[in-house]
């Protein structure tokens, strides 16, 4: 088993807001290194860090707006959020759950603050992330999973270390509930102070992990703190993470789909044509009907 | 000011936030009062018109003096007169206001600086070419293949307010008819409704 090495440490960058009501840090593909490529099947994720979003009668949010060839993946920290698209689907996702969208061939959302937490007002703390679809699957039809905490599997770490949460993929034979159309691992590092986790991966998986909460040591050999993502080299599997203090960690892990990329704003397709394609089913309806 | 340009190329064309304030900063705006003409026959255009608020219209007259109307760009249309921008002829036609209205102008070198910004303007900017195109060879088929009927529901399907903003006798002329098969064709539809 081979150590997997640290590519690089990469800072959140300045927050900029999607819609009003996600005050997010852009790491892919923004960030330096971490283009649509770098960490393919992984093509965006904003990082909405913790922000007190004070009271408020309108909930704050983004309107309706398009996706089609790849999924969203909401995973909530603190705060909760209110969703629905135009299949019908539709719920609220509150702290620890999860939100799967498959959009393929094409779906509308909107995303708000659910109504009694605008009201309240409170700490708000989320990621989002886009998981390409292989070629073959982004016409497929729209699906949506949502996961609720008490459905994620979770590991006990050994010597009280603390916990996993395993929402895609796998952990030492423990597996997540999310279906996923190529091998991803997604999971939340719930770690205790001064506890360890490990983990392996096959080589080839694009890996990275964001510090959500807390700090930690990486490889026994790299302190990285809160808010931080770091991205690994593809030159060996295992690589470990040691709380400094309690911290959660979100690690991701998947297999390039190696697939041409062609992306314009909420589309991301494999060639120009497609995401022509793309517009103009959206200006023609092709997408369903969701009211603002 | 400017803020349905910047909804429009937010959420419709999907430039990225980073790129808005630098596409925004090379556009102008233009007041027009209702009447007011904005391009002449024999004149080159030099500019392209997104309607934030009012109405324009493209038109020719011929030797009559009858007026022959080639588009009207509601809000969030785009007009200009292509010919005359991109090859630098000048223009047979007039563009005009048909109500106050509010527009944000550019230019051609606009379009290709954009361009350069910004992938998803030039993306969305080829697919506004093409459904341009696709949409005058739906017109030509009409005007020479299909009754005045099926113009008339063709046209209230691509612009359904424009009936009521704009004189009769306007509606006509876009659909090559006469005011009175157009009034023919009205009655029609109201008893088989």
């Amino acid at each position: 088993m081979k150590t997997r090495s640290i590519e690089v440490v990469v800072p959140p960058r300045e927050p900029h807001y999607v819609g009003d009501g996600f005050r997010v840090h852009n790491f892919i593909p923004g960030a330096y290194r971490l283009d649509m490529k770098r960490m393919d099947p992984f093509i965006m994720l904003d990082y909405n860090s913790r922000f007190y979003f004070p009271p408020t009668d309108k909930p704050r949010g983004v309107s309706v707006h398009p996706h089609r060839g790849f999924e969203t993946v909401t995973v909530a920290y603190k705060g909760r959020v209110a969703h629905h698209d135009s299949t019908g689907g539709g719920g609220v996702i509150g702290e620890g759950d999860v939100q799967w969208m498959t959009a393929a061939s094409g779906i509308l959302h909107k995303e708000y603050h659910e109504e009694q937490f605008s009201r309240e007002g409170g700490d708000f703390q989320m990621v989002q992330l886009w998981v390409n679809l292989p070629a073959k699957f982004k016409m497929s039809p729209p699906k949506y999973q949502g996961i609720p905490n008490e459905d994620i599997a979770k590991v006990s770490l050994d010597n009280d270390a603390g916990l996993i949460e395993v929402i895609a993929g796998d952990y030492n034979g423990t597996t997540g509930s999310a279906q996923t159309f190529s091998p991803v691992h997604m999971m939340n590092s719930k770690l205790k102070e001064g506890g360890v986790a490990k983990f392996s991966f096959p080589s080839d998986h694009n890996t990275g992990i964001l510090v959500i909460e807390g700090s930690v040591v990486v490889n026994q050999s790299e302190s990285v703190p809160t808010d931080h993502f770091v991205l690994f080299e593809n030159d060996g599997t295992d690589f470990s993470l040691e709380a400094r203090e309690d911290s959660v960690v979100l690690v991701l892990s998947g297999k390039p789909l190696n697939e041409p990329i062609a992306a314009h704003g909420p589309f991301v397709m494999n060639t120009h044509q497609e995401i022509v394609q793309a517009i103009n089913d959206f200006h023609t309806g092709k997408f369903g009907y969701l009211e603002e | 000011m400017k803020e349905g340009f910047y909804h429009y190329l937010r959420d419709r064309v999907f430039v990225r936030s980073a790129h808005l304030a630098e596409i925004l900063k090379m556009v102008s705006v233009k007041k027009v009062k209702k009447n007011e003409m904005l391009l002449m026959r024999g004149l080159i255009c030099r500019n392209v018109f997104f309607v934030e608020k009012g109405l324009l219209r493209l038109y020719a007259i011929d030797e009559s003096g009858k007026e022959h109307i080639i588009q009207f760009a509601p809000e969030n249309w785009f007009l200009s007169e292509r010919a005359s921008l991109y090859f630098g002829n000048p223009s047979e036609y007039f563009i005009d206001a048909l109500e106050d209205s509010s527009l944000v102008v550019f230019d051609q070198e606009f379009i290709e600086r954009a361009s350069d910004i910004s992938v998803e303007f030039r993306n969305y900017n080829e697919y506004l070419l093409q459904n341009h195109i696709r949409h005058l060879q739906n017109r030509i088929h009409s005007l020479i293949g299909a009754d005045a009927k099926s113009r008339y529901l063709k046209f209230i399907d691509l612009y359904p307010e424009i009936v009521q903003r704009v004189p009769q006798w306007m509606v006509a002329s876009y659909l090559g008819i006469t005011p009175e098969s157009l009034s023919r064709v009205r009655r029609d539809i109201a008893l088989f409704k």
